[in-house]
């Protein structure tokens, strides 16, 4: 019954998904441009992600143009949300607009008041010489005659807002490396 | 969750406790409100009048802590009023099993108790076997050992007046939801439980699960459209991390994580001794060797047990509070933290920061400083010139600046694909696991220490570019025949003797039958057309073997033809002598009337019903009601005060409140505009915009008998610290008459730290290291305070 | 052809995905507040915040307890007051019949603030193509760019339980209608806000309860002397006098009648009156 539509976006097959850059708009850019004030999101481009925050998993879009999120809205096409969201979904632009965001790799010193500003190659090369360190000196490979290869030295936190490929190559390192002390949000 | 999302349009009734959709799952109203339209009653049980109640048929009040008071008087009235789904109750669950005489329970304390070790030798909880070993039953259910009968007596005790004196629930409230979920025990209705963590967080979180989990058997709800025990789960991937082992118990797809004990002394030993005879676990070897194959490829060899000795094998309990615990005993020295903010949503604040302090070096990836990265500062009530602890602060992508999925709580498998390069010099937590992988390895290169050994013995295949190479971490996840080179479709695809690998066999199936150099992940389908009521199969993937329902072959009765139309889920075809329907059956697609599992939906289990007497628990085989840790009013049910399966930490800064000096029970929640400890909301303009000030919720009788005006500040304490926060004085929140006592209570957001633009006092500096007793999830939902005005 | 934005109270949740979605289409700036005491974030709609989120405790008649949320932003009247005392015409209804604020031409009189029967319209800083600031009257435009585009509004686009509908006002009315039937079984005092006051509004309400329990006016108006002004003296004194010397007049006229506050902004008014006579 309602005459002015929501946009409707091509469907995404999951073979085509790798080439999202050619996401086709259901309404015409050029007619937007031509509009007296610019629409923000024409000439955009879109790219489906899925709500960072809680876990019922709504599909949004995220608008980039000129390396920059110019708007983020519920995915119409998604099928739990369909175009909606809530306070939190409709603030995800701002996790890439925000100017809090950490910049660098920041060095705290033992001591020290204040961070420092490291480059990745030193902090990488620091923290895998901090694990090896920390590992080498505690680790236990037999206890009471039976293999346990482990440290008990060293934790592991996180993550529930990590991806699940994330998650996998996380526990697989930390695993190897001996770690019992591995947990995360959902125990808590 | 059992169902998803979707799925709670079919719902008759949605009761929701130790849940607050409308505020911590707001889209989840989509399909409440639908079905509310198609005549769906929903209830609200919760200590305060939330957003959800706001727009509940029912709201019932109920003392925080009190849930299997509730849910146990709802069993009682259930059985009382036979309202439960009869041929479902005598067919499908485990109520015409006869209990061994040798169990018992008196007190508030089954058979088995050790009081000095805290815990239960279990080996009463058990069922009668005839000579050949099968359990005894009797299917008219009169047998007065039938767990229906236990059942029925264990539960008489909970009895309306009895549970509204503890709960504080005014009776004609507890008699409208009673009636009203209860009615779904009808044959045609269906009603739902929807929980989180207002369940989880109790030194009874499990039991109250389990609580939920009989009614719903009782009433015929579990494994049907509009049913099911619906955990909504509280972060965008904490079914995912979970299902992916990032617990210390856990191995990828539920595998218990072998422990250094005889049991597990080797694969053999850990095969025979965790393998149950039948159900679906009965193939954890298969699983088992191609985790391992996935973990150490080649370096995993029949000879040597797939590498089952590189394994890592723990000695004790290393969960959340343990691990803090033994931080602060400085047996930790180092740590890794990937999003996650410890000094905002951990327990007893002020262990934390203590344990943090005595760390050698700790790492912290995320977007934002958050307070634990933060945690030496002077902010943080630390003096930063006596933290020798060296801070490595990571910055991560956002989530749209990397690519990768997510399981949300319907075990829908995601995918998100990049939108934009990271921000700054950010990499994603996946370039920093690989990154850190390779470097480690180039450390280890030249050592040949037995130390070195499990280490270099992982496979770290995923490509030579900087970024490790997504699609093959999926291949590895979903798992290959190692003879073709493809990927395996299905779990059962997968073998014990080393030719397959899967890293996650729950997911096997994601990536079906590709040869190498073929896009196949399910993840990113996106297909939206409904496929029939609403499950949506062509969209993503569902963990197991894209299934939306679990356990839906108890959609259907023992014809095979589904228990009401309107509720369709599978039915059995008997022209083509097969399962099928509008979801993939959780079930044999080819077990027909005459197979003796015909009438066993419950596939993981061994014997395939519905447990509602079930051995697997820490403190019982029935839940039984027991006060918080830190509680006002003395157990009404039992001179058992506290579960008596809990562990009690001693020791420096677990102090112990006592109702004397902190007489007010409080409850921490989250709230709409923020998420989890807030870094991810509280650095933004918007969300901070519309909720910018911590607060404490208070009753208007309780504001008055402390003085306490709107908009104050006031002193939240408990035995472990104070807090300041504003005062909220709400109509909202009323004062309980339990046991005929005045019983007053607060709440308040656990979202504030010091860091970001909201900013305000951590909650979490009131709430004690106690936890549950399976899982040892804090209980931060009930605890002892008190108010002043500042 | 009208265009209206339906907003049903009565399956409103208060998420307040309305609120940031206006935030994020708009680029609306920040605009924190001191604690209010409550979950509501700011006491109404202003120039920076177009839509706020009304969350209010009820204890209806018969002792129940209710919590009420309620969107609120501009009305878009019919007849609208603010567009009646601008004396810059920078306030104009649109084909849609939205109402829109053209900062360029608004000269931050607050005659609109002053007068708006709903207390929606105030002034915010805007800031020119040049980089100029100024404090301009702002408030929601329902989306204008969206709207012409042929899409809804973002409010009603994010909300999960559209509880705020757009569509023709035909068609809205119709829907209300609809769901008048049904919120009456809960609510008997349901009903329909489309005051006739102000010749209906091109966002109505579907409320639980009567306007005041939301803090609404029951019959709001356009002031007469708004009415007076702008349909019958200013025409008539633009055929009589001229255009040049009735805007003198009118910066006189409309700041008498319009400026209650009667401070602040005479000498402001005149400067840019006189930027018109040149013309």
């Amino acid at each position: 019954m309602i005459e002015v539509t929501r946009r409707q976006f091509l469907k995404l097959s999951g073979a085509t998904a790798a080439t999202l850059a050619v996401i086709e708009l259901g309404f015409d850019p050029k007619k937007a441009q031509a509009a007296s004030k610019e629409l923000k999101i024409a000439e955009s481009k879109v790219t489906p992600t899925i709500c960072p925050y809680c876990s019922v998993g709504c599909g949004i879009l995220v608008h980039v143009k000129n390396d920059d999120v110019v708007y983020t809205e519920g995915d119409p096409d998604h099928p739990i949300n369909r175009s909606t969201l809530c306070s939190k979904g409709n603030s995800v632009r701002q996790l890439f607009t925000s100017d809090r965001r950490v910049k660098k790799p920041m060095y705290r010193a033992p001591g020290s008041n204040t961070w420092e500003e490291k480059d990745w190659d030193w902090t990488l090369d620091r923290i895998a010489e901090k694990i090896k360190e920390t590992r080498d000196k505690t680790f236990v490979t037999h206890d009471d005659g039976m293999p346990v290869n482990r440290t008990e030295a060293i934790a592991n936190l996180g993550g529930a807002a990590l991806e699940n490929e994330e998650c996998y190559l996380i526990v697989k390192l930390m695993r190897s490396l001996g770690l019992t002390n591995i947990e995360h949000q959902a125990r808590i | 969750m059992t169902n998803h999302w979707n799925d709670i349009q079919f719902s008759d009734c949605m009761l929701v406790i130790g849940g607050n959709p409308a505020e911590n799952h707001p889209i989840s109203m989509k399909y409440v409100t639908k079905a509310k339209k198609n005549g769906g009653k929903l209830i609200t049980v919760d200590p305060r009048f939330t957003r959800t109640a706001a727009v509940s048929d029912i709201y019932a009040p109920m003392r925080s802590g009190t849930d299997i008071a509730f849910i146990g008087g709802l069993i009682n009235y259930v059985l009382e009023n036979k309202l439960y789904h009869d041929e479902y109750v005598r067919k499908y669950t485990n109520a015409s099993f006869i209990i061994s005489e040798d169990y018992d329970f008196e007190d508030g304390i089954f058979t088995g108790y050790d009081e000095d070790s805290r815990s239960y030798e279990k080996s009463t909880w058990v069922f009668e076997r005839d000579e050949e070993g099968n359990i005894v039953k009797d299917e008219s259910l009169s047998h007065p050992r039938t767990v229906y009968q236990m059942m029925k007596k264990h539960f008489s005790r909970y009895d309306v007046e009895t549970v509204c004196s503890v709960t504080g629930t005014p009776k004609e409230d507890y008699l409208k939801v009673a009636e009203t979920f209860c009615g779904t025990g009808a044959k045609e209705k269906t009603g739902t439980i929807m929980y989180a963590m207002g369940t989880t967080q109790h030194t009874v979180g499990s039991q109250n699960i389990r609580a939920y989990g009989m009614l719903q058997l009782l009433l015929g709800n579990v494994g049907r459209a509009g049913g099911g025990v619906n955990a909504l789960r509280g972060e965008c991937n904490v079914q995912g991390s979970t299902d992916f082992g990032l617990l210390f118990h856990l191995m990828p797809g539920y595998i218990g994580a072998p422990t250094q004990s005889e049991r597990h002394q080797s694969l053999d030993a850990y095969n025979e001794n965790e393998t149950p005879a039948a159900g679906f676990w009965s193939n954890k070897p298969k699983f088992l060797a191609s985790y391992l194959k996935a973990q150490y490829g080649k370096n995993a060899t029949k000879a040597n047990d797939f590498g089952y000795d590189f394994f890592p094998k723990g000695r004790r309990n290393y969960s959340h509070i343990s691990l803090f615990e033994s931080m602060y005993d400085g047996e930790i020295k180092g740590m890794l933290i990937w999003g996650q903010n410890p000094m905002v949503g951990g327990a007893n604040v002020r262990k934390v920061r203590a344990a943090l302090q005595k760390l050698d070096w700790l790492v912290a990836m995320d977007l934002w400083e958050t307070e634990t990265a933060a945690f030496w500062k002077e902010k943080a009530g630390s003096n930063p010139a006596e933290v020798q602890t060296e801070v490595f602060m990571l910055p991560a992508a956002g989530p749209f600046e990397k690519e990768g999925s997510v399981t949300n709580s319907g075990r829908w498998m995601q995918y998100r694909w990049k939108a934009i390069d990271p921000k700054n010099d950010s990499r994603s937590d996946s370039w920093f696991a690989h990154n850190l992988a390779i470097r480690l390895q180039k450390l280890y290169a030249n050592d040949n220490s037995e130390i070195a050994k499990p280490f270099k013995a992982m496979d770290w295949s995923f490509g030579d570019s900087d970024y490790p190479d997504m699609d093959l971490v999926n291949r590895e996840i979903n798992g290959y025949d190692l003879n073709t080179g493809r990927t395996v479709n299905h779990f059962a695809d997968l073998k014990d003797d080393g030719t397959t690998s899967s890293g996650n066999w729950i997911y096997a199936g994601f990536y079906p039958d590709a040869a190498p150099g073929e896009e196949k992940n399910y993840a990113k389908r996106r297909d939206d057309k409904d496929t029939g009521m609403e499950n949506y199969l062509n969209w993503s993937y569902a963990w197991p073997a894209n299934r939306r329902i679990l356990y839906n072959r108890a959609s259907a009765d023992l014809n095979g033809k589904p228990w009401s139309s309107d509720k369709e889920g599978i039915w059995y075809d008997k022209a083509a002598e097969t399962w099928t329907g509008y979801d993939v059956p959780d079930f044999g697609v080819a077990t027909s009337p005459s197979d003796p599992g015909w009438e066993n939906p419950f596939i993981m289990l061994p014997d395939g019903k519905g447990g509602l007497f079930a051995a697997g628990m820490a403190e019982g085989p029935f839940p039984e009601h027991y006060e918080p840790y830190e509680s006002p009013v003395p157990n009404a049910f039992s001179s058992v005060q506290l579960n008596p399966a809990v562990k009690i930490w001693g020791g420096d800064m677990n102090q112990k409140g006592e109702a004397a000096d902190f007489p007010i029970v409080a409850t921490t929640y989250r709230l709409t505009e923020h998420w989890q400890s807030g870094s991810m909301t509280r650095n933004l303009e918007w969300p901070s915009e519309i909720m910018p000030h911590m607060f404490v919720e208070l009753s208007e009788e309780l504001a008055k008998e402390k003085g306490i005006k709107e908009k104050d500040k006031v002193v939240i304490s408990s035995a472990r610290g104070e807090i300041e926060a504003f005062a909220m004085v709400t109509k909202r929140f009323k004062p309980y008459s339990v046991r005929g006592q005045k019983v007053h209570h607060v709440g308040m957001p656990w979202h504030y730290g010091y860091e970001g633009i909201a900013t305000g006092s951590i909650a979490n500096y009131l709430t004690p290291h106690i936890g549950d007793a399976n899982t040892m999830i804090p209980e931060y939902k009930a605890f002892l305070c008190d108010v002043r005005r500042a | 052809m009208a265009y209206a934005k339906l907003v049903d109270v009565t399956i409103c949740t208060g998420c307040r995905g309305c609120m940031v979605a206006c935030k994020n289409w708009n680029d609306l700036p920040v605009d924190t507040r001191d604690y209010q005491g409550s979950y509501q974030s700011h006491d109404k709609p202003n120039g920076k915040t177009w839509n706020v989120l009304q969350m209010k405790e009820y204890e209806n008649q018969s002792g129940g307890f209710e919590w009420l949320f309620r969107h609120q932003a501009c009305m878009h009247c019919e007849e609208a007051a603010c567009v009646k005392v601008c004396p810059e015409v920078a306030i104009t209804t649109t084909d849609m019949g939205n109402v829109v604020i053209d900062q360029e031409k608004c000269v931050g009189c607050t005659y609109c603030v002053q007068n708006c029967p709903f207390g929606i319209v105030e002034l915010a800083e805007y800031v020119n193509a040049d980089g100029e600031k100024a404090e301009r009257a702002q408030k929601c435009d329902m989306c204008n760019d969206r709207i012409h585009e042929g899409l809804e509004p973002a409010c009603a686009v994010t909300c999960p339980l559209d509880a705020i509908v757009f569509g023709t006002k035909e068609e809205m009315l119709e829907l209300a209608k609809e769901r008048l039937e049904e919120a009456k079984l809960t609510y008997p005092d349901a009903q329909i806000y489309d005051p006739p006051g102000v010749d209906g509004t091109n966002m109505i309400y579907l409320l639980a309860h009567p306007p005041e329990v939301y803090d609404l006016p029951p019959n709001p108006k356009v002031p007469t002397s708004a009415v007076v002004w702008k349909d019958y003296a200013q025409p008539l004194g633009k055929a009589l006098l001229g255009v040049t010397t009735m805007a003198v007049f009118t910066g006189f006229i409309t700041n008498k009648l319009f400026n209650k506050e009667g401070h602040g902004h005479d000498t402001e008014e005149g400067g840019e009156i006189n930027e018109e006579t040149k013309q």
